[in-house]
């Protein structure tokens, strides 16, 4: 662990050490102060001249000014390395995201990669800034407070510092609960948050069923639970912060009390005993920082452990590596005895989506893909798209076998509409060009009018340069289909795949892209997916599949005459649209 | 179901003052109950104060009258004095921070559940225009913010002042002229922690936005990594994170500047102090005119007095967001529920028997935007009505609106002939029995959620309920039976227990009138073959209005309405809607009878 943390921050070596040197003369500045003070009342106690005296002064003045620089410097070098070390780690983590396929984010949230992300990353920021700062710190502070003082009274030292072992032991085991305390409190609030979300979201039932009353209570009750841990968290902190006073006011005590009577004796001067005092003064904090530093490096010993479990996660589809060649594929693909289940947890076999499938699509040619709610469908055009791991020898574009050649090839090859209509928090041109953003207007407004976008763009405030989402603007299921739509089209990509992707979209205006495809088509391939049958009429060819078997292919009339699978889905369909109409 | 963005309050943009009388006094309405304990925390806080103040006092007296005359007899007696300040000190700042913390957390406890139980009061139209995510954090992070503001803002304030004022005063009393030479870097201080603090502020700021922009940039590019990586688009999407990322790390990196300098001369500022100390009070010791013990003690007051100087930003900018955090608060709390019971409103005497009249019901969720329109039809006490309808044809609506979820537009809703909008809320949702699509389970035991907390339902009727609905077979399977407990929302049951669970709880509430709207979720076809059992069994000898999805279901209805397009277009039993060529229930028919085939 202590290597990755080395690997990451080895960069900016030259820096920490600056910041290093430069802890050390703050330190040794910070020290230069009471020293200068004994030597202040050294001389108002050898009755010096005033001008003597003054001198000190002008030297605190100067070892304060001196003191300001440096120390500034030395937290602008450390921390700062520690700001450029994190940026640099969330740089990594973001490309491995971008490496990463589907495999992992269908297994890995959103919101846990966030997380680690975000919080984690914050953890390993206080390891690399305050957390080194502060280590280093507390060892030169020790180091040089303690030689100092056992220079000026080493029996006095002795006794004073007596009190630091139990005060070290009381404030390790209290932060230890303090933490404990806080993790109870976060957790109480975590459940009470929850609570009223399902309170929130569940609103209309809470009325239905006359339970308001009864749902305040159970909430006050998880509220009073949350003020109990709250102030056992008090309690205990407070007890830590007495402790840490009464400790170092003790050891101030002690110093009086052993201290005065060496002065009286003559065994020490007064500045000695002045200087004393402030020096262990120094100590105090250090001490109190100990635990809080290994506190830290804890967990971000955590932290560092759940950002490599994704930056060691491995893609099971190759990514495009930098610098690899640019290729279009032909709009040609053949399918050919494709079996394929979605890979589970280690020890289960997949359950096969799809079983033993052929598929032949010419270059050119339009191909509808039908058949019930998980029959494989959305997995078949995932797999050209080679969003999963596609086994060898199983689909070839273009003659090329698409698991033998960079995946950007075939990425590049096909213009993809999906499911789920997402759409980036950008301006709509950004969106539309998302797949090609050289694209020239003339593409962009052919895309535009293909999508029948034209007229909606005209009620956004600023046209294409509309910035999705901003100022409460929202694009309604259809408008957001649309645009994906128009972004597949733009850069001409050889083959053009919808996978149910204008369902929000109504019908006629459904047919009427879909013709307009159909008339700008050229040579391109298209395959669409699509539960709306009575827009497919005028593709070549509808291909069935049911549980992930292709059981019947043929044009419109051929299947209804077969009155397989497909003619029960028209039929059902022909009646539904009928009834929408009245 | 979204209206124009003015319905959203620009909530997140309220920058809020750190005084703001107009809130402070809406705050104290909730303090007050607790006004005994704030006020021992501040006798508390006089006491901490005076113990911490007369440490370096002591110290002092034990240099001149005994370490400097060399004159051990007496130090004793001032070593156990130091000691006792000490300990009171650390008591009384313990017993202080901790009736401040209990002061605190009394008056959150108040606040937080008090905007819940508004929150319970609003009508179902104030969640389609909130989205719940931000009426959460109102009732977390707002509420917080305000707490923070509490413990460490505005009475530490008072008691930093409180100690400044007692340490002029001692400053002063001691030797004033040393007094003006030392505090002669209070104005310096004052001026740096003004202008770097706000520097400080504004950097965070910026750091925050930051924070926010990056995450959003993460967020929204994880969530969309599929299209990124199908359009090819991994460069950019490298290089538009990049920029995100250098733009976060140089607002980081002038925050720590500015923290970094802001420390660092307020630091230099206090060494200045005390050369001015050494200077000033050397002179007077050469001349006699003060001892060393009072220079001591100058040099701890001067220390003391600084801290709470640098302290000051940062408690500025707490009370900065909590007063936004309260304004936010409030002015959630200011809004009036729309449907409410009117004074006197109508509760029945005896149940009621059950007849429900809508009468040229119009209604929609969207202003302009009617769901129902002019819907009127007349159900008679037992009689079993079925409706039915395409997708969005309003069905849903109609439940919600009995039950006074929402008020109509226009027409209106009787209940034994009486205006639902007469009625008392409670008592006409008591009478009306309704069962969700979604179901819905309270957290809490199995036993709570089949009686919902009412006594009249007895355990015998909750048993019965249980057997007629066939879910006692898997309650007795239940580890804890009728105690099991229902996480929230029933998570650790299945849809089908759910339902059963629900339905039970319908029927061993018996109410005159039943509304259900059946499921959509599909479930194994044993449990169906349950789930109708139970149905037949709750809808026996009761009023009912039930919504099908499946036709099945209803009929052997009474009478069937068939919706469309928000209207009521046809009406009549299975028989005879069947024999309205090419009528509406007649296609939706066939429709099912084919999907039965596909």
């Amino acid at each position: 662990m202590g290597r990755r943390f080395w690997d990451y921050g080895k960069r900016y070596w030259p820096a920490y050490a600056v910041g290093f040197a430069f802890l050390l003369l703050t330190n040794g500045l910070a020290l230069a102060i009471p020293w200068l003070l004994r030597d202040a009342v050294h001389r108002l106690e050898r009755r010096a001249p005033l001008r003597e005296v003054a001198l000190v002064a002008v030297g605190i003045v100067l070892v304060a000014v001196l003191q300001a620089f440096v120390r500034t410097h030395s937290r602008l070098r450390i921390l700062g390395a520690s700001r450029r070390v994190v940026y640099d780690i969330r740089n990594g983590l973001f490309d491995h995201l971008l490496r990463l396929d589907a495999t992992f984010y269908d297994r890995q949230r959103t919101g846990d990669i966030m997380s680690r992300a975000v919080n984690d990353l914050g953890l390993l920021q206080s390891v690399y800034g305050p957390g080194v700062m502060n280590l280093l710190n507390t060892s030169i502070a020790y180091t040089a407070a303690l030689a100092l003082l056992l220079h000026l009274d080493a029996v006095l030292t002795a006794v004073a510092l007596a009190v630091y072992p139990p005060l070290w032991f009381a404030v390790n085991r209290l932060s230890r609960r303090v933490y404990a305390h806080s993790l109870a409190v976060q957790e109480q609030l975590g459940v009470l948050s929850n609570r009223a979300q399902e309170n929130l979201a569940g609103h209309q039932q809470v009325k239905a069923y006359v339970q308001e009353t009864h749902e305040v209570e159970a909430f006050q009750g998880l509220c009073a639970e949350f003020r109990r841990r709250s102030l056992a968290l008090a309690r205990t902190r407070g007890a830590m912060l007495a402790a840490i006073g009464i400790a170092t006011g003790a050891a101030t005590l002690v110093v009086l009390l052993v201290g005065g009577r060496h002065v009286i004796e003559g065994r020490m001067t007064l500045g000695d005993f002045v200087a004393f005092q402030a020096y262990l003064a120094l100590l105090a904090w250090p001490t109190i920082a100990l635990g809080w530093i290994v506190n830290v490096f804890q967990r971000g010993a955590g932290a560092m452990r759940r950002v490599l479990e994704i930056l060691e996660a491995e893609p099971a589809v190759p990514p495009p590596a930098p610098g690899e060649t640019h290729a279009i594929l032909d709009g040609d693909i053949e399918i050919r005895g494709l079996t394929f289940g979605y890979p589970v947890r280690d020890g289960e076999p997949p359950r096969p989506v799809l079983q033993d499938v052929h598929l032949r699509i010419r270059r050119g040619e339009r191909v509808a893909l039908v058949g019930p709610v998980g029959s494989g469908k959305s997995t078949l055009v995932n797999l050209l798209a080679r969003v999963y791991p596609v086994p060898p020898g199983t689909i070839f574009v273009g003659g090329q076998d698409i698991a033998r050649v960079p995946v950007s090839w075939v990425r590049r090859s096909i213009g993809y509409v999906p499911q789920e209509a997402f759409l980036f928090s950008r301006t709509i041109r950004e969106n539309v060009t998302f797949r090609d953003p050289g694209a020239n207007e003339d593409e962009v407004a052919r895309a535009i009018r293909l999508a029948h976008l034209a007229a909606d763009l005209e009620g956004f405030p600023r046209g294409l340069e509309t910035v999705i989402g901003e100022r409460g603007i929202t694009l309604s299921g259809g408008q957001r289909q649309r645009a994906t739509l128009a972004r597949a089209v733009v850069g001409d990509p050889p083959i053009l795949v919808l996978d149910d992707s204008l369902s929000a979209v109504d019908a006629d205006t459904e047919r009427a892209i879909l013709e307009a495809l159909e008339r700008e088509r050229g040579g391109r391939t298209c395959i669409v997916v699509s539960h709306r049958l009575s827009t497919l009429r005028h593709v070549d060819r509808i291909v069935v599949l049911d549980r992930g078997r292709l059981v019947e292919q043929g044009t419109h009339e051929e299947l209804l005459a077969r009155g397989g699978v497909y003619a029960r889905l028209f039929e059902r369909q022909r009646l539904e649209e009928r009834l929408e109409a009245r | 179901m979204r209206r124009p963005e003015t319905a959203f309050a620009p909530d997140e943009e309220i920058r809020g003052r750190a005084y703001d009388a107009r809130l402070l006094r809406r705050l104290w309405a909730y303090v007050r109950p607790y006004r005994g304990l704030l006020a021992w925390s501040l006798v508390l806080l006089l006491g901490v104060s005076a113990a911490q103040l007369v440490q370096p006092y002591l110290v002092k007296v034990a240099i001149d009258a005994h370490i400097t005359p060399r004159r051990l007899e007496g130090l004793g007696r001032l070593a156990v004095l130091f000691l006792a300040a000490l300990a009171a000190e650390f008591v009384l700042r313990f017993a202080q921070l901790y009736v401040l913390e209990k002061t605190g957390q009394n008056v959150v406890y108040d606040l937080r559940t008090a905007v819940f139980a508004h929150l319970q009061r609003l009508p179902a139209s104030y969640f389609d225009r909130h989205p719940v995510g931000r009426l959460m954090s109102r009732v977390t992070s707002d509420i917080d913010a305000l707490n923070e503001a509490f413990t460490s803002g505005l009475v530490l304030i008072l008691a930093d002042l409180l100690k400044l004022a007692g340490i002029v005063a001692i400053l002063l009393w001691m030797d004033w002229r040393l007094a003006l030479v030392t505090l002669a870097v209070a104005p310096p201080m004052v001026g740096v922690t003004w202008y770097f603090g706000g520097q400080v502020r504004r950097a965070y700021r910026r750091v925050r936005a930051m924070v926010g922009r990056l995450n959003g940039f993460l967020q929204e590019t994880v969530s969309g990594m599929r299209l990124v990586q199908m359009c090819s688009r991994e460069s950019w999407a490298r290089d538009a994170f990049r920029e995100v990322n250098r733009q976060h790390r140089d607002a980081s990196l002038q925050s720590v500047f500015y923290d970094s300098v802001f420390s660092a001369v307020v630091e230099m500022l206090g060494s200045v102090s005390v050369a001015a100390i050494v200077w000033a009070g050397g002179a007077r010791i050469l001349r006699g005119s003060i001892s060393f013990g009072t220079l001591v003690a100058f040099f701890d007051y001067a220390e003391k007095f600084f801290r709470p100087l640098q302290e000051f930003s940062q408690r500025y900018a707490t009370m900065q967001a909590a007063m936004a955090s309260a304004e936010r608060i409030f002015q959630l709390l200011d809004v009036e529920p729309e449907i409410v019971a009117r004074p006197g409103a109508y509760r029945p005497a005896r149940p009621p028997r059950g007849e429900i009249v809508f009468e040229g019901v119009t209604f929609g969720y969207e202003p302009g935007v009617p769901v129902l329109q002019d819907v009127s039809f007349r159900i008679r006490p037992g009689e079993r009505v079925g409706v039915v309808g395409w997708t969005g044809s309003g069905k849903t609506t109609l439940i919600r609106l009995l039950i006074r979820l929402y008020d109509v537009w226009d027409g209106r809703i009787l209940l034994d002939g009486v205006d639902v909008r007469e009625y008392d809320l409670a008592a006409l949702r008591r009478s009306v029995g309704v069962v969700f699509q979604d179901t819905f389970l309270f957290a809490g035991t199995v036993h709570y959620n089949l009686t919902l907390g009412d006594e009249r339902v007895t355990r015998e009727r909750v048993e019965r309920a249980l057997e007629v609905t066939g879910a006692e077979a898997f309650v007795r399977r239940l580890p804890g039976q009728l105690q099991s407990e229902v996480r929230e929302r029933g998570g650790n049951f299945s849809t089908g227990e759910k339902q059963l669970l629900v339905f039970a709880r319908a029927l061993a509430f018996d109410p005159p009138v039943l509304a259900l709207d059946e499921a959509t979720s599909s479930v194994d076809p044993l449990t169906e073959a349950r789930m109708q059992q139970a149905l037949r069994a709750l809808l026996a000898g009761r009023t009912s209005l039930v919504i099908a999805h499946r036709l099945a279901t209803v009929r052997d209805a009474d009478r069937i309405l068939v919706l469309h397009h928000g209207r009521l277009r046809e009406q009549g039993t299975h028989r005879e809607l069947l024999r309205l060529e090419s009528g509406i229930y007649r296609t939706l028919y066939t429709l099912q009878q084919a999907a039965r085939g596909a």
